[in-house]
């Protein structure tokens, strides 16, 4: 199938998956259900993976730094620009594409061969929207808290690999930290976020909702779900830091 | 009543259905009868909407189906329950939300009133103290009373089951399809069976209807069946050892 033809599909199931939801209180319970599933479940590998990014780029960065013209507080400077800019929002972004990604597409690709899909249609009721708008709009509140959260956390990561090793001193890292902080990186972090969200949440409902076959199909269109969403993510990761930072 | 008129449908050049015509009667159970490949399940979709005929219309009560746009097609579909074959039960939900499903969808009804009719739908399938399972903790057979409690929990006007006794030993067959017929009667439903079971032909078969090579080839009921000339639908019939002794033996 060419790539307009997955546009068309995609942008119609899309269009379907944003009608009204026809039981308000229906879709409140979902979204909850998505808000723990998909954001609070993926808490812990968010934290681990962002103390971890802190840690490495705080050993990395002030191992590269040799000159004495250049401050010992840089260190804490690139942690913080590295996390806001790039590592929190994208890294977060593809894990997630990953671990939520394969999720949602085995899950509705589950549903849409064992007729589960075809059931709800004929209740009536609008499987796109019932399925997949609950998912999107959890990640989209979601996901920027996890990042924010994964921001503070790498940058912890860093104060202790500092604190614990000696590389840098703790004041010279906080006061890096704190250096030239623009509130501008935060705000381009949660708008590339809110992006990423819709990207790991729509795609592999798309490849999902298409599944024909049984289960070997299902366990392709999760593949094809986070192949495509990670590639997706970082184009668009590219098109927005150069709309929004040039 | 339903109304199929000249319903085709072709995938990728081969033709599945030529020029059918049907009308399913209210208060019947109607059979749909065919070996594998010839286009019963085709012709189930295509009736309910889920797959577009390329010809022909469908008609409910007066109302022309394939000529509404989906929001019109949604409020006919309330009035469908329909069993699916592997059940299509929900996973993530228990047994009473499955059933209370399409009535929190599509009704006002306050949260006692829907436990009343999900305890009443499940006893009228003789289910008792499973509401609180989920579908993998039950068994194929209670699974697809389940199915069926979900099915009429919405006082449906057409109930469509596709292949209802497919994976069921031939006592849990019999008890599924008495209550199918029961059910018809007692709600004066249109019901339309996807069948290739042959028991169930000559237990509820108020109306059958012979599919071959994607064509009606023959109509009839269950009684008329046994005595059929048509080749085709001897053949049919009479693959089972066990229907070849019976008309033997009578």
């Amino acid at each position: 199938m060419n790539l307009l033809s997955h546009i068309g599909k995609f942008s119609i199931l899309i269009a379907r998956a944003f009608s009204k939801p026809e039981k308000m209180k229906i879709f409140r319970r979902q979204l909850m259900f998505e808000i723990d599933s998909l954001g609070i479940g993926s808490m812990g590998i968010i934290a681990i993976i962002s103390f971890f990014m802190g840690a490495v780029i705080t050993i990395q960065t002030s191992s590269n730094i040799d000159s004495a013209f250049i401050p010992a507080y840089t260190v804490g400077f690139t942690v913080r620009q590295s996390m806001i800019l790039e590592f929190a929002p994208t890294i977060i972004a593809l894990i997630l594409a990953g671990k939520v990604g394969s999720n949602i597409a085995s899950e509705i690709g589950t549903m849409r061969v064992s007729e589960q899909i075809d059931a709800l249609e004929i209740m009536g009721i609008n499987s796109a929207s019932y399925l997949i708008l609950p998912k999107i709009t959890a990640a989209v509140i979601i996901n920027p808290f996890l990042v924010i959260i994964s921001m503070f956390i790498g940058m912890a990561g860093g104060y202790i690999v500092a604190w614990g090793t000696g590389i840098v001193t703790t004041s010279e890292y906080l006061y890096g930290l704190e250096y030239d902080f623009k509130i501008f990186g935060v705000y381009y972090a949660i708008v590339k976020t809110i992006f990423f969200a819709f990207i790991i949440t729509a795609i592999p409902s798309y490849y999902g909702y298409y599944t024909k076959g049984g289960s070997l199909a299902v366990g392709a269109a999760s593949t094809k779900a986070v192949v495509t969403s990670s590639i997706v993510i970082l184009l668009v990761n590219y098109v927005l830091t150069q709309l929004l930072l040039i | 009543m339903i109304k199929l008129e000249n319903i085709s449908k072709a995938f990728n050049g081969e033709q599945i259905l030529s020029d059918i015509g049907i009308t399913y009667e209210q208060g019947k159970t109607n059979l749909i009868i065919g070996a594998s490949g010839s286009g019963k399940s085709v012709l189930t979709k295509c009736t309910v909407g889920l797959i577009q005929p390329d010809t022909g219309k469908v008609f409910y009560d007066d109302r022309e189906f394939t000529a509404l746009d989906s929001k019109s097609r949604q409020e006919i579909r309330t009035e469908i329950g329909m069993l699916f074959q592997g059940n299509a039960l929900f996973d993530s939900l228990t047994i009473e939300q499955n059933v209370m499903f399409p009535l929190q969808m599509h009704t006002d009804m306050k949260s006692d009133e829907i436990l009343e009719r999900v305890n009443f739908c499940l006893e009228r399938v003789q289910l008792t103290g499973v509401n609180h399972k989920y579908p993998a903790e039950i068994s194929g057979g209670m699974q697809k009373r389940v199915a069926l409690a979900r099915a009429i929990s919405m006082k449906p006007k057409y109930l469509f089951c596709d292949e209802p006794n497919s994976g069921l030993d031939p006592q849990t067959s019999i008890v599924i399809d008495q209550l199918i017929s029961e059910i018809t009667k007692e709600y004066n439903m249109t019901t339309i069976i996807v069948t290739h079971d042959m028991n169930s032909v000559m237990e509820i078969g108020d109306k059958v209807i012979f599919i071959h090579k994607g064509r009606k080839w023959w109509e009839g009921n269950s009684d008329s069946i046994l005595s059929t000339n048509n080749k085709e639908l001897s053949d049919f019939v009479f693959a089972s050892s066990v229907m070849k002794r019976l008309v033997d033996k009578k």
